[in-house]
């Protein structure tokens, strides 16, 4: 059992909202989320990655966030992870993740 | 092709064989069934035509015993019958037919039939190998697997003292290896090191982390490594080796009895809980650094929290599989739930049972998702010997001879790194005493901590009595340190063999002096403060004059002499 992506795409920005579980299953849809957008180093574009409708995080979905802050070749302000429940962000920040990302 | 006619039929029998021939199939009769069974055992063939009414044994008979001679390969059975009711023909089925052919025969059809049946036996044949293949590889890779978890256990329980007195574990991996690492470690002063580490994942590619995280404890806490260099080392080996969506959230902590104090550096992993005599949640100890193996280490990522260590005090920490562990309903056990066992309601020593109960009785039969481990540290045990052996490591012999080395530390480098391990490896390469080992760096470890602290530092031992005190006493400590701009600490070692009246060399005595380029201390004080054992902290001299033939002061306190004998 596993959740969904959907991505939805503006000029400067992408945003990838993620509803259900995200864990090891989504490895691949994750990656092709944001594929596209990173072959293209020539500008550089915001990621956002939209957590209100995810239910569940585990280390491995921490993983292709790492995998994704790496391939983007962004600083630490251009991906945002948004909207995480309580839980969530408390997973986020036992990890410390808040010193890579901007978690709104 | 090689076909089995049974047929009591004698035309019928010689008509089909005919046709069969002329097709190039290599042809076997049998007059009823039980010779067709006979045939069939003795001939092997591939593919039987059998008629139903005849003597002995019927069609329906031959064609199960058939089935059954042959059940692990497969050979087709058509059936030859003049009958066409639905009757008959589910009875051909049921005993294992796989086709019929209605007389009389038309040739067009039983050479299309035979053709199909070929196909079938064919593919099946072929599933058949692969099949067998696929149970030969797995074995095999089960057997690798095997092996290599021998091997991966071997190297993580080498010199893990998790039977330590102090400790209660429990680690459950939801496959064969365990993504969940739990090592313990005496370090040459006496502290217990501990590390809980929960890598990305689980299963193969999660335990072989693990590997090289286990040398690295286990090789510096014995050199005397504090548990920030620990994890900077393994920061950057699992840096070096692993992928980018792997990490190692992990938790190390150092309980020292002597100094009653538990260091903690706690990466990614859930708070770990402190409990008190009444088993009452008194403090929870937060991650506040990211998990090892994600960036390179800043001075900030060493920092570790220092807290005072009470007798009654007992430290939990666990991995998230603990809280994350579901039940059928998917609800998860949640930190909640754990927490609620903290509230004084459960006696302190029966805490780690009851708990490990209720998770148990909360996931049911539900399958398991990850590794989970939960660790106790008693601290009332904390002192006790673990009945392991402690350094076992065969270390080369060498006669006692003459030697001195000399070392100056500049403020510069007093602030960038703690040079004892490194100064204790050289020592022990040069002239390594059995047994010795510990009681050296204990007293090279006090005399430098004396001259750094009070020397150098001006700090006092008495700040330590209170909780509060012992508190500010290391941030203190931290703050003077990094604006330490004059001083320096001078350590002087010489070694000299001893001998027997048969002139034989039994063993040897260590000069040791240390002194420190600040205002001096008042050694007497701090002396006696030490021998009324009053508490936290500052037992330092009386410990190394224990351990010490002699141990002397200059006047100013800033120069302290210390001989060290030891026999062969």
């Amino acid at each position: 059992m596993s959740g969904t992506i959907s991505i939805a795409r503006s000029d400067q920005e992408t945003t990838i909202s993620i509803k259900g579980r995200f864990n090891f299953e989504m490895h691949s849809q994750f990656r092709a989320a944001y594929q596209e957008e990173t072959t293209d180093k020539s500008h550089s574009r915001r990621f956002i990655i939209d957590l209100a409708g995810t239910e569940y995080i585990d280390s491995s979905a921490l993983g292709m966030l790492l995998l994704l802050r790496e391939e983007a070749g962004t600083n630490e302000a251009d991906i945002e992870i948004a909207n995480a429940r309580p839980e969530i962000r408390k997973i986020l920040e036992t990890a410390n993740f808040q010193r890579l990302f901007k978690i709104t | 092709m090689k076909i089995l006619i049974v047929d009591d039929d004698r035309i019928n029998s010689t008509v089909l064989n005919r046709l069969l021939s002329r097709e190039g199939h290599q042809v076997l009769s049998a007059e009823d069934g039980r010779a067709g069974v006979e045939m069939f055992a003795s001939e092997q063939p591939d593919l039987v035509l059998m008629d139903i009414r005849m003597p002995h044994m019927n069609g329906y008979e031959a064609a199960r015993a058939i089935k059954q001679i042959s059940s692990d390969r497969f050979v087709p059975v058509i059936f030859l019958t003049a009958v066409t009711d639905e009757e008959g023909l589910v009875q051909c089925i049921e005993s294992g037919g796989d086709d019929f052919l209605t007389k009389p025969f038309n040739r067009t059809i039983l050479r299309a039939k035979i053709e199909a049946m070929e196909r079938i036996r064919r593919l099946h044949t072929e599933l058949h190998t692969q099949k067998e293949e696929l149970e030969r590889h797995q074995e095999r890779v089960q057997q690798e697997l095997d092996i290599s978890q021998h091997l991966f256990s071997n190297i993580v329980r080498a010199g893990n003292l998790l039977d330590a007195p102090c400790l209660r574990h429990m680690s459950v991996p939801m496959s064969q290896f365990n993504g969940d690492l739990l090592v313990a470690s005496y370090n040459p002063a006496g502290g217990l090191h501990v590390m809980l580490g929960d890598f990305t994942g689980h299963g193969l590619s999660a335990a072989v982390g693990a590997l090289p995280l286990s040398e690295i404890f286990y090789g510096l806490t014995a050199q005397g490594y504090s548990i920030g260099d620990l994890a900077e080392a393994m920061n950057d080996k699992l840096l070096d080796i692993m992928p980018t969506r792997m990490f190692c959230a992990a938790c190390l902590l150092e309980v020292d009895f002597r100094q009653q104090s538990l260091t903690v550096w706690n990466g990614g992993l859930p708070d770990v809980l402190l409990v008190d005599g009444q088993g009452r949640l008194q403090h929870r100890i937060l991650s506040n650094h990211l998990p090892l193996g994600i960036r390179p280490f800043t001075p900030d990522d060493r920092k570790v929290a220092i807290f005072e260590l009470r007798k009654e005090t007992r430290a939990f920490l666990y991995s998230d599989g603990l809280t994350e562990a579901t039940r059928s309903d998917h609800e998860m056990f949640g930190s909640e739930r754990l927490e609620r066992y903290f509230d004084g309601s459960v006696p302190p020593e029966k805490l780690f049972d009851t708990i490990w109960a209720a998770l148990e009785h909360f996931r049911g039969t539900a399958q398991q998702t990850d590794d989970i481990s939960i660790l106790e540290i008693d601290c009332a045990r904390a002192g006790e010997e673990s009945s392991g052996d402690r350094f076992s490591q065969a270390r080369k012999k060498v006669t006692p001879t003459n030697w001195s080395l000399s070392f100056f530390f500049s403020p510069q480098l007093l602030q960038t790194v703690d040079p004892l391990p490194a100064i204790v490896h050289a020592i022990m390469n040069l002239q390594a005493p059995t047994g010795h080992r510990e009681r050296i760096y204990t007293t090279l470890a006090e005399l430098f901590s004396n001259a750094l602290d009070h020397g150098l530092l001006g700090l006092d031992t008495r700040t330590k009595r209170t909780p509060e005190g012992f508190l500010r006493y290391y941030s203190q400590r931290e703050e003077r340190l990094a604006a330490l701009a004059h001083g320096f600490i001078r350590l002087e070692l010489t070694h000299i063999p001893q001998f027997d009246e048969k002139q034989q060399k039994i063993g040897g005595e260590m000069h040791i002096r240390v002194e420190d380029g600040g205002p001096g201390f008042d050694h007497r004080r701090v002396h006696s403060a030490l021998e009324d054992n009053t508490g936290h902290g500052g037992r330092g001299i009386a410990l190394v004059r224990s351990l010490c033939t002699k141990l002397s002061y200059n006047d100013a306190g800033n120069c302290a002499d210390v001989v060290y004998r030891w026999t062969i």
